[in-house]
């Protein structure tokens, strides 16, 4: 028989951690609904600087700038660099294994240089005897200047040739319930058009309506290089953020989930305890009521 | 014919309506943008944008960015954006002062840059918004 006071013992703690996992639910739903919105509203200023990039590159009197330009240059990827988005903390459900399992199924013949954001990335990278070169945090806001340090960690090992691709791997936010891992390319910067149509793809109510179709040559101002230098460096930089806040979206719904089904995984045990408690009070009272009938009715004899 | 004015910044759309024409500050100088423009890429300076929407003229102070016009689109991706009737002068001067004093000391202490950076943003941004404002 179950001994009473240990099942009392295991309600009382499954009791609390289900108090614990609910308070984390409530606190990552009100932090999720600041990270969606952060995401959402930044998009319409990643795509258009996509857009403006696509529109340079399109064009056939770029080529020469475009041709020199490190970022844009095609160039052979001897060793990747990926920057890897995860969290800092855990009970996030499955996003980080994820995109552990992707980095050990996909890239496990690559020859990769690891950037990570994200304790959880570089405890497993440095479990798992990979090669990082640099682990970074990002708090929960993900403010822009905090975006600084990564990228330009990035950039100086692309340009040193360090490494010779910059890749994001980063779990996308689909919707509460859905964060895919991507792995997302940066720089050489890949065909744009590709680009554009992801976001375009993306579910965004804010949509602008299409760019008229214009084949007329387009001037730049003051020259092409010079807008070339600075807007790969803004691109660079605001795809990195943009990608970031959407790994935050990504973490505080996951967390949120998975909070929930413990939450309710916590009541069901609680309740299943408690039924088990107390049949095994009632089987105690009906013992302990047989053994006094049976001493009364020994005495009468 | 109208064109279609978009101002995006980095937290969200300030604006994306027709308007019938838009001045803008480029690095070149400033440029008046009618419809039927050929394609034009250029770098955007911190200044006033101006354009006009039925007749009526309206500005806004903007900080610098990049200008793109395509096929009757200006689009135009700026650092910050703020519509002259919603600028509040004496809110500003406060926040051009203590953005300035938050600049000088983090120069002082040899903050690292890109905090000064973002300082300086903050500081010529409310620098062109009192003078698009006073105007």
């Amino acid at each position: 028989m179950p001994n009473l006071r240990d099942i009392k013992r295991r309600i009382r703690s499954v009791k609390n951690t289900g108090k614990i996992t609910r308070a984390m639910q409530l606190v990552a739903s009100s932090k999720m609904k600041r990270a969606q919105n952060a995401a959402i509203a930044a998009r319409p200023y990643a795509q258009m600087l996509a857009e403006v990039l696509a529109s340079i590159h399109r064009d056939e009197d770029c080529a020469d700038a475009c041709g020199i330009n490190p970022f844009i240059a095609k160039r052979e990827a001897i060793t990747r660099g990926i920057l890897i988005l995860s969290t800092d903390k855990g009970l996030a459900g499955p996003l980080n294994s994820n995109m552990f399992r992707y980095i050990g199924t996909e890239l496990k013949d690559e020859k990769v240089r690891f950037f990570a954001v994200g304790r959880k990335g570089s405890q497993f990278l440095a479990r798992t005897a990979r090669d990082l070169a640099a682990s970074f945090s990002v708090s929960d806001r993900v403010p822009y200047k905090e975006v600084r340090p990564v990228v330009e960690s990035l950039t100086q090992a692309y340009l040193s040739g360090e490494i010779d691709t910059i890749e994001v791997l980063y779990p996308r936010f689909i919707n509460n319930l859905r964060q895919e891992v991507t792995l997302e390319p940066i720089a050489p910067i890949p065909s744009l058009d590709k680009l554009l149509e992801l976001y375009k793809g993306r579910p965004d109510e804010t949509a602008e309506p299409p760019i008229a179709n214009d084949t007329r040559e387009m001037i730049f101002e003051p020259d092409v290089k010079s807008i070339l230098d600075e807007i790969i460096d803004l691109y660079i930089r605001r795809v990195v953020h943009q990608m970031m806040l959407e790994a935050q979206a990504s973490e505080q719904s996951a967390r949120m989930v998975a909070m929930k089904t413990a939450t309710d995984n916590a009541k069901d045990l609680e309740s299943r305890l408690t039924l088990k408690y107390n049949k095994a009070r009632q089987s105690a009272i009906t013992q302990e009521l047989v053994e006094i009938s049976a001493a009364t009715m020994l005495a009468q004899q | 014919m109208a064109l279609l004015l978009e101002i995006v910044t980095p937290d969200r759309r300030v604006f994306c309506e027709k308007v019938e024409h838009v001045v803008l500050p480029s690095s070149t100088g400033e440029i008046d943008i009618l419809p039927g423009h050929i394609p034009l890429l250029s770098m955007l300076v911190p200044g006033e944008l101006r354009y006009s929407q039925d007749g009526k003229t309206s500005s806004m102070a903007i900080d610098k960015g990049f200008i793109q016009v395509r096929g009757d689109k200006v689009s135009i991706l700026a650092e910050a954006a703020i519509d002259v009737s919603k600028i509040d002068l004496s809110a500003v001067d406060d926040a051009r002062k203590a953005a300035q004093d938050a600049l000088e000391e983090a120069r002082l202490k040899g903050e690292d840059p890109a905090i000064i950076e973002e300082l300086e943003t903050k500081a010529r941004f409310t620098v062109i918004q009192s003078l698009v404002k006073r105007h």
